[in-house]
């Protein structure tokens, strides 16, 4: 062979082989439908067990929310059993883009092993279309969970008569938290389930003319912002309309443009809106705070708001900006005013019913597994099997009581509607707060997108 | 030449165009193909999706036209911007001993993330005069905080309280808000770039127009200008498909929320979180349809510079 054409032989071909090696590696995940075998994706916490033996047992795929540090030490803490006792292993990515992971995985038929998110609208997308594979189809899970949770989350976890989710991780949102030194020194007596909403009018006014601003009020949460707004309509709404209008806007029978709809939203307004209420001052900036930084001011020092309202994950926030703050002495909530309480949970649900996905659900699913994380703080379950007792504090234990006992108590109306009708009712609420005029078209907007 | 055979170049190039047929062509062509599918992807429905793009019929879950109003709005102010203010400062720092340290202060931002940037500024645009620096500045200057990411009045009154209140639709506060996010960190690019297009002018022919009595501005209109044309267009067509992909910005920082979304965050929100990729695609494909000219220009551009060598 002429040189020219020998020398020029060996780095072409050496081309192709990298081009076709690149091309296989793009085209490799499409043949990968074993969920035992899926390498894990890199996940943004990785968690790691012993190394598989036993045959049976291999890596479980589980996708959840975006946990902080915290959080996620209980989640380990909570599988490291399972992963010592089965040999198995929890490749878990946690993202805060959950909605969007799950459709592009779906999409790309890559679903995950188990997926954690919080929201059920999803959730019950995917079940009818037959994405997920039913509880029952693990042998005995069905039977304990029917047996282990309350009937109100087995018929949340339910979608046309067959068990598809059960709900870990719970929180209520029927909390107003307070700081219980300002009331005691102002003699002011904080509310119960019992009383009324013009009871918590009354107490408004009352600290108003104490000088202070009763009310520290933050939307803004990025794509979510409009989400505490949101949870402090629907309470409303639980308590003045009822339980079966609640469930109505749920499924479509009461539109949003419903007169309790409507009169819910402007109880919601007399609160942020009215002159003076909240420390915040206007709407504007009640859109622009955030959630977070509107959990603080009742507890600085010299408080700059009475109350705030928020999930009862605030205590957390509580609790790690003022270190030291003690429980029910420093910080403390009164249920929100009627005794009706709404809550969140992560529901857990599952693509297959691979061996080691159903080893995995039982651990996750049992009261032992969810009592190791309760003990660690932070996390409330709904199992009736973990006693209140084994809350790390009096106000996880009161929360947990008040999600447990609540006689009526309703899944979070955002999260149980899900996709752009959730998104919509967000938007609707911030715009809400900026033009209170336009509550009816506003009402009519968010209606026109179910 | 060597007598070469006609298709080796042909396969020097397979590699490449196996991988861009992979991830450029085919997606490209599926997304169209989605464009005119229902939201699952699985009955044909003509142009409902282009409909719905036109009509904006749910306007609170996903406001197509102020999406591509916003994108118009992007395209003209931030590239004008970005090009205008590169431009001035490659002919400023020229004439300055420290122009490498002014250069690379200015190109810091384009070493950061995206996602660094967005949150970096979120924390400048916070309601809270403590926390963050504009609105700090603001409350120096006896002014009230403003809602940089919340506002929609109208651009000018924040600074100056004069009417009118609500200007038409793009033209508000957080839209022109974020647009500075994108030209601080941009801009160290085409000050780069415009830069070494400064440099590339014959030194002679501005001392020749210095010589003949030209002030700086003549300069500047009649000689630098037009000898920098090219590299201003390269600079320009960047940025102009830049800004058509401008999607992390936004997204990070309001969520598309308050009127600031674009073609790009609300084909994300539509194909992602609201399961509906038939809407999703059709705005992607009006994405690829506003580039196409932009391209064409380009590349004939391009040839032309080939044919003049």
């Amino acid at each position: 062979m002429p040189l020219g054409i020998r020398s020029r032989i060996f780095p072409f071909l050496l081309v192709v082989l990298v081009g076709l090696a690149l091309a296989f590696a793009a085209c490799g995940d499409d043949d990968d439908d074993d969920g035992d075998e899926t390498p894990s994706p890199t996940p943004t916490e990785g968690v790691t067990g012993t190394p598989t033996d036993a045959p049976d047992i291999g890596t479980v795929d589980v996708i959840g929310q975006g946990w902080g540090d915290a959080e996620l030490a209980g989640f380990e803490a909570l599988v490291q059993p399972w992963e010592d006792s089965t040999g198995g292993d929890v490749a878990f990515t946690g993202t805060r883009e959950i909605t969007a992971q799950l459709t592009t995985r779906v999409e790309g038929n890559n679903p995950p092993d188990v997926a954690l998110p919080a929201e059920i609208g999803l959730f019950q997308q995917f079940a009818r279309e037959g994405l997920l594979a039913p509880l029952s189809e693990c042998a005995g899970l069905e039977e304990k969970i029917t047996a282990e949770y309350p009937q109100g989350f087995i018929d949340l976890g339910t979608v046309d008569g067959t068990l598809y989710g059960f709900f870990m991780k719970a929180d209520t949102k029927g909390t107003i938290f307070y700081d219980p030194a300002y009331f005691d020194a102002n003699g002011l007596t904080p509310l119960t389930a019992d009383s009324s909403f013009d009871d918590l009018i009354a107490l408004t006014d009352e600290i108003l003319a104490l000088g202070l601003p009763p009310w520290s009020m933050g939307q803004f949460a990025n794509g979510g912002t409009g989400f505490p707004g949101t949870d402090f309509i629907q309470q409303i709404l639980l308590n003045e309309a009822g339980g079966a209008a609640y469930d109505g806007v749920i499924d479509g029978s009461v539109p949003f443009t419903d007169a309790d709809v409507k009169d819910a939203f402007e109880k919601f307004g007399q609160i942020a809106l009215t002159d003076g209420y909240t420390s915040q001052g206007s709407a504007d900036v009640i859109n622009a705070t955030s959630f977070q930084d509107a959990v603080f001011p009742p507890f600085e020092d010299p408080p700059e708001a009475a109350m705030t309202y928020m999930g009862g994950f605030a205590s957390g926030f509580i609790a790690e900006q003022f270190p030291g703050a003690v429980p029910a002495t420093d910080y403390d909530f009164f249920p929100f005013p009627g005794g009706g309480v709404t809550g969140g949970a992560n529901i857990a649900y599952a693509f297959n019913s691979d061996p080691t996905t159903c080893s995995f659900l039982e651990h996750l699913a049992s009261a032992e597994a969810q009592q190791i994380w309760v003990d660690l703080g932070g996390f409330t379950s709904v199992n009736s099997g973990v006693d209140l007792s084994a809350y790390p504090d009096v106000i996880a234990r009161a929360q947990a009581e008040q999600l447990t006992l609540a006689e009526t108590f309703r899944f979070d109306l955002d999260d149980a509607i899900g996709g752009d009708l959730q998104s919509t009712f967000f938007v609707g609420v911030t715009e809400y707060l900026a033009n209170p005029g336009d509550l009816d078209s506003i009402l009519a907007d968010i209606e026109a997108v179910r | 030449m060597i007598g070469r055979a006609w298709w080796i170049p042909w396969l020097w190039l397979a590699p490449t165009l196996a991988l861009l047929g992979v991830f450029l062509v085919y997606p490209s062509v599926d997304t169209i193909r989605r464009s005119f599918l229902d939201a699952r992807s699985q009955e044909f429905v003509g142009l409902d999706n282009y409909e719905f793009i036109v009509d904006n019929p749910t306007p609170l879950a996903a406001d197509t036209h102020a999406a591509l109003l916003n994108n118009m709005l992007w395209l003209t102010v931030f590239t004008a911007v970005c090009v205008g203010l590169g431009l001035v400062m490659a002919v400023m720092t020229a004439r300055v001993r420290y122009e490498a340290a002014a250069k690379a202060a200015i190109f810091v931002p384009m070493a950061i993330s995206f996602v660094a940037v967005s949150v970096i500024w979120r924390f400048m645009y916070e309601i809270d005069a403590d926390v963050g620096t504009v609105n700090a500045i603001f409350s120096e200057l006896g002014k009230d905080p403003v809602a940089w990411l919340i506002n929609t009045d109208a651009p000018q009154k924040p600074f100056v309280d004069v009417p009118p209140n609500d200007a038409p639709a793009p033209f508000q506060v957080n839209n022109f808000a974020l647009i500075a996010v994108g030209v601080w960190n941009w801009t160290g690019f085409t000050l780069v770039i415009l830069s070494a297009g400064l440099k590339s002018i014959p030194d002679d022919v501005m001392e020749a127009a210095r010589v003949d009595g030209a002030g700086e501005w003549q300069i500047f209109r009649r000689i630098t200008l037009p000898m920098m044309s090219p590299t201003i267009v390269v600079v320009t067509t960047t940025l102009v498909i830049q800004t058509l992909k401008t999607f992390d910005l936004v997204w990070v920082m309001t969520g598309g929320r308050f009127k600031t979304d674009v073609v790009a965050t609300l084909f994300f929100k539509e194909a992602f979180l609201f399961r509906d990729f038939g809407v999703g695609a059709a705005l992607a494909v009006v994405l690829m349809l506003f580039v196409v000219p932009i391209m064409l220009i380009s590349i004939r551009r391009f040839q032309m510079q080939e044919e003049i060598r």
